[in-house]
């Protein structure tokens, strides 16, 4: 992981072949996007840098004249240089320089209820809703990242997350209302969609290591060889039907993480069997909001409380051996972390 | 059923052989209005009354009208569009709107959208502060709103057409005409009103986008009058309105909503010796409509039919004791797209009691018990006392317990829907000061509200449900202030309104999001002889939107004032040219965070009776 170079530059006279520079002020650090909720002033981002620094509100800080972000914020995805964020109900996605957060440009043509983006090949891909009540008319919007021109691409069946492997995108057919139970395999070259591998139940995240791709459901997680586009074995059972449901899948260093209402569970990436006691458990006061945002990096768990979803939360991080080593108020209904 | 065909019966053969003891004028009096209660058992509370002179000042929402001149505190979504009041810092629920004398606040999601009520249909509209739900059932806990129609037998004939342009391309009209040959009585009033609503933010740039809306309503109340003891009235209203919600990003999907509501009331009423007998049969619906997407004709819907037959006698003993009894029969049939396609059949029973001990002091009790499958009805009561210490104070007094109950919804919304929810209920009391001297009348009250079992949904599982949560509790003051002086051909007429409002989640022991502390209005008006100037102004405190009170994100004060002036050109009737100024100091402001409301816009009318 990168540190703060830039601070040991100026005090190291003759050093200049350090390769840890700081890229920007938002380097070295985690993000957390609060979803917030119909106002406007609840979706936010909040930077937590390596060294425990916590800045709120980023975007608003760095462009305060730029155009408002939107509400019901989902997750961002990123490239090499620029984080997206997509704004769920205004139906656009702005761009702006993933280390420094400066505005770049706003999308927002051809969006409808757009919910998770991948980079592929200079495009980015984001799977859009489109009508609520159907999943026949979701889509893929296209988007050129250098003039920001979008184009569509139906796929058909319920899509959420997306994610890009081998030049490959990935898609998750999976939604609360849906009744969808695969995983789409689209080819950005061709601009097709190559295969739908069919799995027994809704996916609700997933995760690539080392060309298998590891996808969970409220009960279930499946194991896909992407060579061959076939569920390996049979999926193992990872929570009761009477339980809140699996979800938040991660795979780091080895091992499957996923959790269970306020638990955290892991497991070894070739274990055949679940774990029966949890790895952690965290206090919440939250309804709706339970292990709302969830990501492991680097040693650390990290936990977003979604609260109350019309007041501050908080995140938490924890040790991978599960001990809690800070507690940080972030925003309105943090859903999501991203690592710089 | 049986019960009332016999009464009914009973009461026929007595009228008709009867000899009234009460004259025939004072029969025309009682049958003037239908909501009978509000006049004769409201002496404990505060009942602020808007005649048809202010309604004609003000804008055609109800919202409009109530926000100027009320302590009602409103949030819109952007000029007409969704508005929900908030009475004595309670949820929009909680206030109940009355047509003449019955409660139509929606059987779907308990509230009335005050921009779908057209005040211009109405004769009187009448703001009763705190409860009520012993006469008027439930939702009234913060206060009830009452719409009236005035049916009158005296002998004339008065049409009047008021027509007015403004800003955005609004366009309002009503046609009202009035009859009567002391037989029969009509009144008839349509309404029509639109606008593109396509204003410019003040302080920033963009426009209100997808807001235009336009609405159209039918009122009419018509009586006949059998006898000098029976007469038999009809009141009926159509509202039709098509709104389409308006944008914070110009990116969001559009999206409209349609709204078609009708109310039907028969009524029969008659009088004998000291008795008044009404028999009324009321056939209401509701029906929305909302379009996710207006490029697209799928839509999702509600709707209830209700249907009510009510017994109301009442019994003049002397001057000093007056009794009531009520009893009816309430059936909602409710279907839509979203909720189980049900019927709730609701029986009540209702008995009010007023004494006047001596000339100055009065008491008054009503009791009222509502009997249900769908939910467990509390036992409802209102006590209150009127002292009358002289012309200068009068004191009132009144407790009550009220009750808000699940609506269809709530209990039948699929998913989600919970079966075994309670009604809220709230225990409450206020104490009202009245001082009357030179032309001032100021009216102090205190109230304090104690709110139980407050429904709100919360996620169970991966589902939405509502269930029994939450205690609320307000405390607070109102002051209204009228003051009027005539020097010669000179009128002036000034009011003023000021509520303090302290609502607070007793759990986390913040204010409510949405409730202000201070809210205030007042308006001036003069006139002399065919002249006439107008002035009103509203001020909003600070509104918390976050849960936690974190006072970064409040909406900010706001003040904004209107003025008009008008002229009467006519000679023997009136042809009134009127120009009005809205929002005359430019105020950028909000009462929803983002849905801004227009800048500097103007309205002239022109209003003519023939």
């Amino acid at each position: 992981m990168l540190f703060a170079g830039s601070l040991f530059l100026a005090s190291c006279s003759s050093d200049d072949n350090s390769p840890n520079v700081s890229l920007g002020q938002y380097d070295n650090g985690v993000f957390v996007v609060n979803e917030g909720n119909s106002t406007i002033t609840t979706s936010s981002i909040t930077f937590i840098s390596n060294s425990g620094a916590v800045e709120q509100d980023v975007f608003r800080n760095v462009n305060p004249g730029a155009a408002e972000l939107g509400t019901y914020l989902q997750p961002m995805f990123f490239d090499n240089t620029r984080a997206f964020i997509i704004s769920g109900s205004a139906n656009k996605i702005t761009v702006v320089n993933r280390y420094t957060f400066e505005y770049i440009a706003t999308i927002s043509t051809n969006l409808q209820n757009p919910r998770f983006g991948a980079v592929a090949n200079g495009k980015a891909y984001v799977t859009n809703a489109a009508d609520w009540m159907t999943g026949t008319d979701d889509y893929l919007t296209v988007i050129n990242l250098s003039d920001y021109s979008t184009s569509t691409k139906t796929l058909g069946v319920w899509s959420e997350r997306i994610i890009e492997e081998n030049n490959k995108l990935y898609i998750t057919n999976g939604y609360a209302y849906g009744d969808a139970t695969s995983v789409t395999v689209f080819n950005p070259a061709t601009n097709n969609v190559e295969a739908t591998i069919q799995l027994g139940f809704n996916p609700n995240s997933f995760e690539e290591e080392d060309g298998i791709l590891y996808v969970l459901g409220s009960e279930k997680l499946a194991k896909i060889n992407l060579a061959t586009n076939m569920v390996v074995g049979t999926p193992i059972t990872v929570a009761a039907s009477t339980s809140a449901g699996a979800k938040n899948l991660n795979v780091e260093d080895n091992k499957i993480y996923y959790t269970v209402d306020t638990a955290v569970y892991a497991m070894a990436l070739n274990a055949t069997v679940a774990p029966s006691a949890p790895l952690l458990t965290y206090e919440s006061q939250s309804e709706y909001g339970r292990m709302y945002g969830f990501a492991v990096n680097d040693g650390k768990i990290y936990i977003a409380d979604g609260g109350d979803f019309s007041s501050d939360s908080k995140a938490y991080i924890y040790s991978t051996t599960g001990s809690l080593l800070s507690t940080i108020t972030v925003g309105v209904g943090p859903n999501s972390f991203y690592f710089n | 059923m049986i019960f009332r065909k016999l009464y009914l019966f009973l009461f026929f053969c007595i009228c008709q052989s009867a000899l009234a003891q009460y004259d025939s004028i004072h029969n025309l009096k009682v049958v003037e209005i239908s909501d009978l209660q509000l006049k004769d058992y409201s002496d404990s509370q505060s009942v602020l009354k808007l005649t048809d002179s202010i309604i004609n000042k003000n804008q055609s929402s109800l919202t409009s009208l109530l926000n100027y001149n009320s302590v009602i505190y409103f949030k819109e979504n952007g000029l007409g569009m969704v508005s929900s009041p908030s009475f004595r810092g309670t949820t929009a629920q909680q206030t109940a709107v009355v047509w003449n004398g019955i409660n139509i606040n929606s059987q779907l999601n308990g509230q009335t959208d005050f921009n779908t009520i057209t005040t211009r249909d109405f004769n009187s509209i009448a703001v009763r502060a705190g409860g009520g739900s012993s006469i008027y059932g439930s939702s009234a806990i913060g206060g009830s709103i009452h719409l009236n129609n005035t049916i009158s037998f005296e002998e004339h004939f008065s049409n009047t057409l008021r027509l007015n342009y403004g800003s955005f391309n609004t366009y309002g009209g009503n046609y009202k005409i009035d009859a009567s040959d002391g037989k029969f009585s009509v009144q008839v009033s349509l309404s029509r009103n639109s606008s593109d609503n396509d204003y410019d933010y003040v302080d920033a740039d963009g426009k209100n986008l997808n807001g235009q809306y336009y609405n159209t309503s039918l009122n009419a109340a018509i009586g006949y009058k059998i006898n000098d003891a029976n007469f038999l009235k009809l009141y009926s209203q159509v509202f039709e309105g098509e709104r389409h919600f308006s944008l914070i990003f110009p990116s969001e999907i559009r999206t409209k909503y349609q709204d078609l509501n009708t109310r039907n009331l028969l009524e029969w009423d008659s009088f004998f010796g000291q008795f008044v007998s009404k028999v009324k049969f009321a056939a209401l619906s509701e029906k929305y409509k909302y379009f996710g997407n207006i490029n697209s004709n799928a839509y999702t819907f509600g709707q209830v039919r209700t249907y009510i037959g009510k017994y109301d006698l009442a019994f003049d003993a002397g001057n000093a004791i007056k009794l009531n009894a009520v009893v009816d029969f309430t059936q909602n049939k409710g279907e839509g797209s979203d909720i189980k396609n049900e019927q709730r059949n609701i029986g009540s029973a209702s008995l009010l009691f007023k004494h006047k001990l001596t000339q100055k002091i009065l008491y008054e009790l009503s009791v009222r018990k509502e009997f249900t499958n769908n939910y467990k009805s509390p036992f409802l009561f209102s006590l209150g006392t009127k002292w009358a210490a002289s012309d200068f104070y009068t004191l009132k007094l009144n407790g009550s317990k009220n009750f808000r109950v699940p609506t269809f919804n709530d209990l039948y919304w699929q998913p989600g829907g919970n079966e075994n929810l309670k009604p809220e209920s709230s225990y409450q009391a206020e104490i009202g000061n009245e001082f009357r001297f030179a032309g001032f009348q100021l009216t102090l009250t205190g109230y304090y509200i104690d709110i139980k079992d407050m429904l709100r949904w919360i996620p169970n599982g991966s589902v939405w449900s509502p269930q029994n949560t939450d205690k609320v509790r307000t405390y607070g003051g109102e002051a209204l202030l009228t003051w009027s002086k005539n020097f010669g051909n000179h009128h002036l007429l000034l009011n003023g309104t000021y509520a303090y409002t302290v609502s607070e989640d007793m759990e986390k022991k913040k204010q409510l999001i949405y409730v202000p502390y201070h809210k205030a209005t007042s308006s001036l008006s003069y006139s002399w002889k065919k002249l006439a100037v107008d002035y009103q102004c509203l001020y909003n405190g600070e509104v918390f939107t976050r849960s936690d009170n974190n006072s970064r994100y409040n909406i900010d004060a706001y003040f904004v004032s209107n003025a008009s002036v008008s002229y009467d050109f006519g000679k023997k009737n009136s042809r009134i040219v009127g120009f009005q100024v809205l929002n005359l100091l430019n105020e950028n402001y909000a009462s929803v965070e983002s849905r801004f409301l227009p800048g500097r816009n103007f309205n002239m009318y022109l209003t003519l009776n023939f």
